[in-house]
């Protein structure tokens, strides 16, 4: 049979560019992926050794345990080599109206009996001495007695509770270099590319570097981060801001020791509210991630960094910071010609939901599940690309709006403007409406696969204390008895679970020692 | 539990009676050189260790109640008394006179069977239990070295025994491991002679065939205990 292999428009070599996270994972899931589907395909990456790479995102959502074991790699060796730790969600702190005691999670766990009815319609409210979260699921109990979601007895990428990871992003990339050079047969080209020479169509022929070799590619993967060289440089697509409606553009990071060996690990994101953004609180298996994103437009620097040292502490006496600018947007178009861009090339927002590495998963899943056999397929599938991401791009952008634009919190003129209905996305806006009457459901999006699906909008909404009309959520439906029985299992659960999972540090520990079995 | 160094006061007028040992126990582990034996009463399967998550040989003694359907009031009546079911109430303790601690709890110690001091010392038989606990431990670990060299070839996969209870519902019986037939008939012919070498592929085979003795719990089951289970089923995920 012809497979078509020989002809000249055939794909048989992606050469992704740029070598941090982005792009050492571009290499191992488009490796990986072809060699599952028994395709033949010459995979290389080039690498700048003088460019550092940006080493932002240490908060994974739950899709990372598919994409790591998908690439082939153990759960166990990655917990040890990257400092991983499990997480469970995020807190937000301080974020609904800034009084003590604001806080409420969004976990990782669905509401209980998602998939049945829609439970929450059946919340009686904060008045009913529960919050939304721990009402609805187990999850934020665990993360306040600081359990994991599984134990040493679980298997591989399983769990007691859904999770994703806390990781060190350094790490992580260098752990995904050594996999995709010494298991899936990735050619690691160091240099820097000087020059992109374009053929007849506008596709990219080869890459020139700057000590004169040329790399060739058939389908170029733009892992170059902020710097963007092939999506930005050569093919100058627009960049679409959204400053507008997300203020924040500057962050202060730090990496915090933790006092004691033994300290708790904190298996959620502590996301707590300060007068001009907000602060990240990340534990890690060695050490803590802090790090405050805030407009600059509402506080100077210094004054953003006394916040993080005070929110720090002591600890943050002789530690130093990092600056890091977030020109929050992304570009118009990801996939153009022979090029896609991938990771902070594509666009880049605040970390509020740890979207970043997840966009990175979702867009290679997209490409290396739809690997196009050649440039006629691949200019169909860059078109749905563009479509299906540019979706999911101003999606996104809307449900880190959502946090921010329900707040009651009037203390500041970073969270009044923010409060402003004339900087909501029309549809957010629309939704909001229709929120007031209304529970979220997966009937309210237009997309069957949406990357923050109607439980996010919930757990937000109903944490945030967002003002709805209750009066018409009735619980004399026939679906309230289902509702009570799901109240019941989920109280067995969650006592179950109290009981039986490991503190955090424990269980991290207990696999770096003794690993995790596959099954 | 209450387990402390073998201590005369404590101690002094206690007997052991190896007939009622392990009557309490559910699931033991098993050495390398017990499979052949214990498979002649009990399915043999692989579970976790709480603590470190590696995979233990286990026998299994009961299914539902957290007792050994073995245990009888007038002793262990199975071709095979298991030596963790033996020895269950003894610990090795680097501390004692003896070498030993004792589970008071364990019903092996009572008024009846050897006595554990003559007079103000320790009874000489108990320096064979230490004995014979050093080679147990020492067995346990060549199992856990069997056990692990099987998921490293991935041919370990989720047991799940499902108990059909007349007038009761199911009942599961989860934390268990078995062979994935289909993943032994996988291996390609490198892997197999490797683990005929390595005296693998019996044990995985006794083992297979000794899920038959699930059975024989059912029946045992149903001579002492109501619900009675009326049928099983066993899942291999």
């Amino acid at each position: 049979m012809d497979d078509g292999k020989g002809k000249p428009d055939h794909i048989n070599t992606v050469t992704v560019v740029g070598g941090g996270t982005a792009g050492w994972l571009a290499a191992c899931r488009i490796a990986a992926e072809a060699r599952r589907m028994g395709r033949e395909i010459r995979l290389c990456l080039v690498e700048s050794d003088r460019v550092p790479p940006i080493g932002v995102g240490e908060g994974t959502w739950p899709t990372m345990r598919n994409t790591l074991a998908k690439i082939g790699v153990s759960e166990t060796d990655f917990v040890r080599e990257c400092d991983a730790t499990f997480k469970q969600g995020a807190r937000f702190t301080g974020w609904a109206d800034g009084s003590p005691g604001d806080s409420y999670y969004h976990p990782l766990n669905p509401p209980a009996g998602a998939t049945r009815i829609d439970l929450a319609r059946f919340w009686p409210g904060e008045g009913g001495g529960a919050s939304f979260a721990g009402w609805i699921d187990f999850q934020a109990a665990l993360c306040d007695a600081g359990l994991a979601p599984k134990a040493i007895t679980s298997a591989e990428y399983q769990g007691q509770a859904n999770y994703a990871y806390h990781l060190d992003a350094g790490k992580f990339a260098a752990f995904l270099k050594e996999h995709a050079t010494s298991r899936l047969g990735v050619e690691h080209i160091v240099g820097d590319v000087a020059d992109a020479v374009l053929d007849d169509s506008g596709d990219i022929g080869h890459l020139t570097l700057s000590d004169g070799r040329s790399v060739s590619g058939d389908l170029f993967i733009d892992c170059t981060g902020f710097a963007a060289l092939l999506i930005g440089k050569v093919y100058a697509v627009p960049f679409r801001s959204c400053r507008d409606i997300l203020f924040a553009d500057r962050a202060i990071a730090m990496q915090v020791p933790y006092a004691q060996e033994n300290a708790p690990i904190a298996s959620q994101t502590i996301s707590t509210a300060t007068g001009a953004g907000w602060i990240w609180d990340i534990g890690l298996w060695a050490r803590r991630g802090v790090g405050h994103v805030y407009s600059s437009a509402h506080c100077d620097d210094e004054r953003a960094e006394k916040m993080l040292r005070d929110y720090i502490g002591p600890a943050a006496k002789d530690l130093t910071s990092r600056r890091i600018d977030i020109d929050a947007g992304y570009r118009t178009r990801f996939w153009q010609n022979n090029c896609v861009a991938v990771g902070l090339s594509a666009g880049f927002l605040e970390p509020l939901e740890a979207s970043a590495l997840m966009l990175v998963e979702t867009s290679l899943d997209a490409i290396a599940e739809r690997l196009p056999q050649n440039r006629q397929a691949m200019r169909i599938a860059a078109r749905q690309f563009n479509t299906t991401f540019l979706h999911h791009w101003a999606r996104i952008i809307e449900f880190l709006k959502l946090h921010y634009g329900i707040t009651r919190r009037r203390d500041t003129d970073f969270w009044r403007d923010n409060a402003d209905p004339a900087s909501f996305p029309d549809e957010l806006a629309e939704r909001l409406e229709f929120w007031r009457h209304h529970s979220p459901n997966a009937q309210d999006f237009t997309h069957a696969r949406e990357v923050f699906g109607w439980p996010s909008y919930q757990y937000v909404l109903n944490g945030m204390g967002f003002a709805a009309d209750r009066s018409s959520l009735g619980d004399g439906s026939p679906n309230a008895a289902v509702a009570r029985g799901l109240l019941e299992q989920l109280d067995r659960l969650r006592s179950e679970a109290l009981t039986r999972l490991p503190a955090h540090r424990d269980l991290i520990r207990a696999i770096r020692e003794h690993g995790l079995q596959r099954i | 539990m209450r387990v402390r160094p073998l201590d005369l006061a404590a101690h002094g007028d206690l007997r052991f009676d190896a007939r009622k040992a392990g009557a309490l126990r559910r699931i033991v582990p098993l050495g390398m050189a017990e499979i052949v034996y214990a498979a002649a009463d009990m399915p043999i399967c692989l579970a976790k260790d709480e603590q470190t998550g590696k995979f233990d040989l286990v026998g299994l003694m009961g299914l539902v109640e957290p007792v050994s359907l073995f245990a009888f009031p007038e002793g262990f009546q199975a071709t095979y008394m298991p030596r963790a079911a033996r020895l269950s109430g003894f610990r090795l303790d680097g501390q004692s006179v003896s070498g030993l601690a004792i589970d008071r709890d364990d019903p092996a110690f009572g008024e009846s069977g050897e006595a554990l001091f003559e007079g103000q010392r320790p009874a000489p038989w108990l320096s064979n239990i230490a004995l014979e606990l050093k080679n147990l431990i020492a067995d346990i670990e060549r199992a856990r070295e069997l056990a692990a060299a099987y998921a490293d070839r991935a041919v370990l996969r989720p047991l799940r025994i499902r108990l059909e209870r007349r007038g009761a519902g199911e009942h599961e019986v989860e934390g268990l491991y078995t062979f994935d037939q289909d993943a032994l008939g996988a291996l390609d012919d490198k892997a197999v002679l490797a683990m005929h070498r390595a005296d693998q592929l019996a044990p995985a085979a006794v083992m297979s065939a000794s899920l038959a003795q699930v059975e024989r719990l059912r029946q045992l089951h149903n001579a002492r205990f109501t619900p009675v289970i009326e049928s099983f089923a066993l899942q291999v995920r």
